[in-house]
């Protein structure tokens, strides 16, 4: 080795990282990734998603149960009616 | 009776008037009404609802059975604190719509001193009923209700049987 | 294979950390002139090798393939960053005082001259003098051939050569 090569390889030595580095890459070891942490995201989306379906699932089907009630009412009247005519 | 309920449907509003069989807008009278109940629901909406609908409970599974030969059903009912509330133009702007050739009333009913008047009216098509008009007014109430679609009057009839109503005698079909 | 086994267990992730910490950081650092973006990429090495650490077998492998994914990962970083290497040889400027031999000056003005370098030849010098692979190593190292090694590393030295004379620095 000449002296440029000697000088190159003194410039090149290794050094440590900063303190704590250690410490540094366990805690991104326990923490979710990226991608898990928006997989998660998408997971309470479609959660909310379903839930709101189930909502307005619910609401229609409330909405056809009265319905029902209003249109079955009037017409047992007139049922009522027709049975009083009748005898 | 629940104060007003119109889904969200958005859109489907305006796009199902065309369903509608007979042009009813009350919405004047909300503003005058204790309580209204409104809704508009299509053929997509019933399906939907339809899912929700628990066999298991007997009014859920007999209405199920109901909806499936049912394309809309299109109701706006009112109660008033006041005699008066509503004008006989509006129910007679309805009825006029009623008129046309392939409705027909089937039956009506007057009660109370004529304070009560139930009409039922079918839309006949080929022989085949394919929407039920059902007005009802009371000094206090009015209701305005379009179902529509292969609508078997003896289902309408089982219906009458439930949510503790007795049942209905058949109605003889018109031709 | 119970032999094997006994090695696998030996393979504490701890321990390679601190075993190989400061190459890996070396080689981001010094290829890539910023301290923040070396340590991430060191980070990323290491979080790569507890994924993968089932299929490391010897503690001799961990070492080539800790030192083989720090070269890619560095070069990775390299050109996912947006501008160029930090040091533009025009940057490096002269020194009032011509460095000795050993000068901590000199060594300065070396790394930042390493850092002008073109990316191949660049880790080529890092492998080289940082971690003293010979070039069939390097090759290997980088996916390279060897004819390529040896002909960055010659026309690098060449290169810095021409550049420190330049600048008054040589061998006294």
């Amino acid at each position: 080795m000449d002296w440029l090569e000697q000088e190159l390889a003194m410039a090149l030595a290794r050094k440590e990282p900063a303190a704590g580095f250690d410490g540094r890459v366990r805690a991104r070891l326990h923490r979710r990734p990226r991608w898990l942490a928006i997989a998660a995201t998408i997971i309470v989306m479609i959660g909310a998603g379903e839930a709101w379906r189930q909502h307005q699932g619910q609401l229609a089907k409330e909405q056809v149960m009265t319905a029902m009630r209003i249109t079955g009412s009037k017409l047992n009247r007139v049922q009522m009616q027709l049975k009083g005519t009748e005898q | 009776m629940r104060p007003i309920l119109t889904l969200a449907l958005g859109a489907a509003l305006a796009a199902t008037l065309w369903a509608q069989q007979f042009k009813f807008n009350l919405d004047h009278l909300v503003s005058k009404a204790s309580d209204s109940f409104d809704v508009s629901l299509n053929t997509s909406m019933l399906q939907f609802a339809g899912k929700f609908l628990d066999g298991k409970d007997p009014d859920e599974a007999r209405v199920k059975k109901l909806i499936v030969g049912i394309q809309g059903i299109y109701i706006q009912s009112f109660e008033f604190k006041k005699d008066g509330a509503y004008a006989p133009a509006d129910l007679e702007k309805v009825r006029n719509q009623l008129k046309a050739p392939d409705w027909s009333r089937i039956v009506g009913i007057k009660s109370g001193g004529e304070s009560e008047n139930i009409e039922v009216w079918v839309r006949n098509e080929k022989g085949k009923v394919t929407g039920v008009a059902i007005l009802a007014s009371e000094p206090r109430q009015l209701t305005v209700a379009n179902l529509v679609g292969n609508v078997d009057l003896e289902s309408l009839s089982d219906l009458g049987g439930h949510f503790g109503l007795p049942n209905l005698p058949k109605v003889p079909k018109k031709k | 294979m119970i032999g094997l086994t006994a090695v696998r267990q030996a393979l504490d992730f701890g321990e390679l950390m601190r075993e190989h910490r400061a190459m890996v950081f070396s080689v981001a650092w010094h290829f890539l002139h910023d301290r923040d973006l070396a340590e991430e990429t060191a980070q990323d090495v290491f979080l790569s090798l507890h994924k993968n650490l089932a299929g490391i077998e010897t503690p001799a492998h961990a070492g080539h393939w800790l030192r083989k994914v720090a070269v890619q990962r560095s070069i990775d970083a390299a050109r996912k960053r947006s501008r160029r290497p930090q040091v533009a040889l025009e940057d490096v400027a002269e020194p009032s005082v011509r460095p000795a031999a050993g000068d901590p000056m000199l060594g300065g003005m070396l790394r930042r001259l390493i850092a002008t370098l073109p990316e191949t030849p660049r880790m080529a010098m890092i492998l080289r003098y940082q971690e003293d692979l010979d070039p069939a190593e390097i090759a290997a190292t980088m996916g390279i051939p060897l004819g390529t090694v040896k002909s960055h590393i010659q026309r690098s030295l060449a290169l810095l050569r021409e550049k420190l004379e330049r600048r008054g620095v040589g061998e006294r």
